[in-house]
């Protein structure tokens, strides 16, 4: 095996010490210099300018070697990640890099850039790669600790210049974004309360259909267990019977069973579990929340579920929980009036773009046109006692499953309520 | 051997509805819904009904209606679950004979049909 490294420590000679302006200045050069050194100092934002040149040798030592996969030659050999780290020094750095690492002042900075990725290692192997492949920036988010010892999260953005000789003024720029990953995870567990809240209320709305889908095998448990022992308790019991009936026995309590567990995957978890998905068994299982309130109701059906349909990527629960609402939200508008008969059509079916759709549609009064392009708006509702949060969290669930969610009105009447996912990659 | 229509949309319900029957010696003859029912239908085949009330197609509200209309005289015992007490105001008024509320204890289902039958 080679040694690029020493080969690299030659050739570049004086570039790997740590001395800060490492060129002679130039009567040229001294005023734009001076300008340069100003703005960078002045900037608001954590700027570090390192002198690349070192990492520059050893890339195109690699390079001459015949490298071309850097990716995997780092993943095999990780101490060139760890010699470049101390070969490359911090030649300057700004009062805003100083604040952001809690140095008391910039040149407290000036040293090999080691101490930039000792949480992050990964992201100063990813540098070198895009300097290897190049390019001319790299933004990546990482962690940093600062030299009080505590770990902030920061934007790191590295802008390699163009001619290779002003490597040396390869800069950095750090943001910290510590409040902003915090404010969007606080974003996202909001989010999860809502959706959450959302299905709990859309469960007490269901309640009845709920407690007659668990009612009615309990029913038939309680009669088959009632003639097992009437059969039992005769001169000549019947043990062929009793043997057939304690299995349906059985067969009721797996339903029953069944549809508690459902109830409780939709009320109790809020962490989302993605899976493949068969998209129409999905489906299925949302319509036995409503089943009961469609036929109590006496609403016509339709049921069209496309065969083959290949599998999508999601959440079983929430995907469950978007169906029913749209069906919930059909219910609630048929029964606004008698505009149709009560009728509700669910398909779904592989659209022109190779994305599988379902579709809810009801023959209501339809959305009002002014409010088409609010009714996925958080809040906003048109029923009397509604919240308006349920198709907000459909959006939501949607376009965390890299979908698209549609409302629309039928030309020939009611409401009709659409999504579309990209199907699983197998 | 009395024979009784046994109406239900459930299957579990209705095998459950069916043994319970035949174990106290009647002839049960179950039916998955009510249009099922109508199309067997003649005067005279069935000395009992026994029938839910939420029902796809045709409800049991309904289905008492149209046999009173055909003049059929045939004892109704409805069985229901989550049917609020309108509905089952109406089934009463329909002529059912009486609304039981699932889960339905074996011996007071049985009470009530042998004082149907009695009464027929």
């Amino acid at each position: 095996m080679n040694e690029p490294l020493s080969i690299v420590s030659e050739r570049v000679g004086a570039a790997a010490q740590p001395v800060r302006h490492a060129r002679p200045p130039r009567a040229e050069e001294d005023a734009g210099e001076r300008r340069y050194r100003r703005l960078l100092h002045r900037l608001p934002i954590a700027l570090v300018q390192i002198d690349a040149r070192p990492l520059a040798a050893v890339l195109g030592a690699l390079r001459s070697d015949g490298e071309t996969d850097l990716s995997a030659c780092l993943e095999a050999r990780d101490e060139l990640v760890r010699t470049v780290r101390q070969i490359m020094y911090v030649t300057d750095a700004n009062q805003a890099a100083a604040t952001l690492f809690g140095a008391a002042t910039a040149d407290a900075l000036v040293r090999p850039i080691d101490f930039l990725f000792q949480v992050a290692p990964e992201a100063a192997r990813r540098m070198m790669i895009a300097c290897f492949e190049g390019k001319r920036r790299h933004v990546e988010l990482m962690k940093v600790r600062k030299l009080d010892g505590r770990v902030i999260d920061v934007e790191l953005t590295v802008t390699f210049p163009v001619p290779p000789e002003q490597l040396d003024m390869t800069l950095l720029t750090f943001e910290d974004v510590t409040d902003r990953l915090r404010t969007e995870a606080q974003l996202r567990q909001l989010q999860a309360d809502y959706s959450h809240a959302t299905r709990i209320a859309t469960l007490g709305e269901l309640a009845s259909s709920i407690a007659h889908e668990v009612n009615q095998p309990l029913a038939a448990i309680a009669m088959n267990a009632e003639t097992s022992l009437r059969w039992l308790s005769r001169d000549d019991p019947n043990l062929a019977k009793v043997a057939d009936l304690t299995a349906r026995v059985a067969d009721s309590a797996h339903r029953a069973s069944e549809i508690v567990h459902r109830i409780r995957a939709m009320a109790a978890r809020d962490v989302p579990e993605r899976g493949p998905l068969h998209l129409n068994e999905v489906v299925r299982e949302a319509l036995l929340f409503v089943h009961h309130d469609i036929e109590a109701r006496a609403i016509d059906l339709s049921l069209d579920l496309a065969a083959g349909l290949p599998r999508v990527m999601g959440d079983r629960v929430q995907l469950q929980q978007v169906i029913v609402n749209f069906l919930v939200n059909g219910l609630q508008a048929i029964g606004q009036g008698n505009a149709g008969r009560g009728r509700i059509e669910i398909g779904t079916a592989l659209d022109e773009k190779g994305a599988v759709g379902l579709f809810v549609r009801d023959d209501g009064p339809g959305i009002d046109p002014e409010n088409l392009d609010r009714v996925f708006d958080g809040f906003f509702t048109t029923k009397k006692d509604g919240v308006g949060i349920g198709l907000a969290i459909c959006q939501s669930i949607v376009a965390a499953h890299g979908g698209r969610i549609v409302a629309a009105n039928h030309p020939d009447g009611g409401a009709r309520f659409s999504f579309a996912l990209a199907p699983a990659a197998d | 051997m009395p024979v009784i229509a046994v109406l239900d949309d459930d299957a579990a319900m209705r095998d459950a509805l069916r043994d319970l029957l035949q174990v106290a010696g009647f002839t049960a003859i179950p039916y998955a819904g009510a249009q099922a029912f109508l199309a067997d239908f003649a005067p005279g085949r069935f000395d009992l009904l026994v029938t839910d009330l939420r029902m796809p197609e045709l409800g049991g509200v309904e289905l008492l209606r149209r046999l009173r209309a055909m003049g059929a005289n045939l004892p109704a015992i409805v069985v229901t679950s989550s049917s609020g007490p309108q509905t089952k105001a109406q089934a009463l008024r329909e002529g059912a004979l009486a609304c039981l509320t699932k889960p339905v204890p074996g011996d007071v289902l049985l009470r009530c049909i042998g004082s149907a039958l009695d009464r027929g």
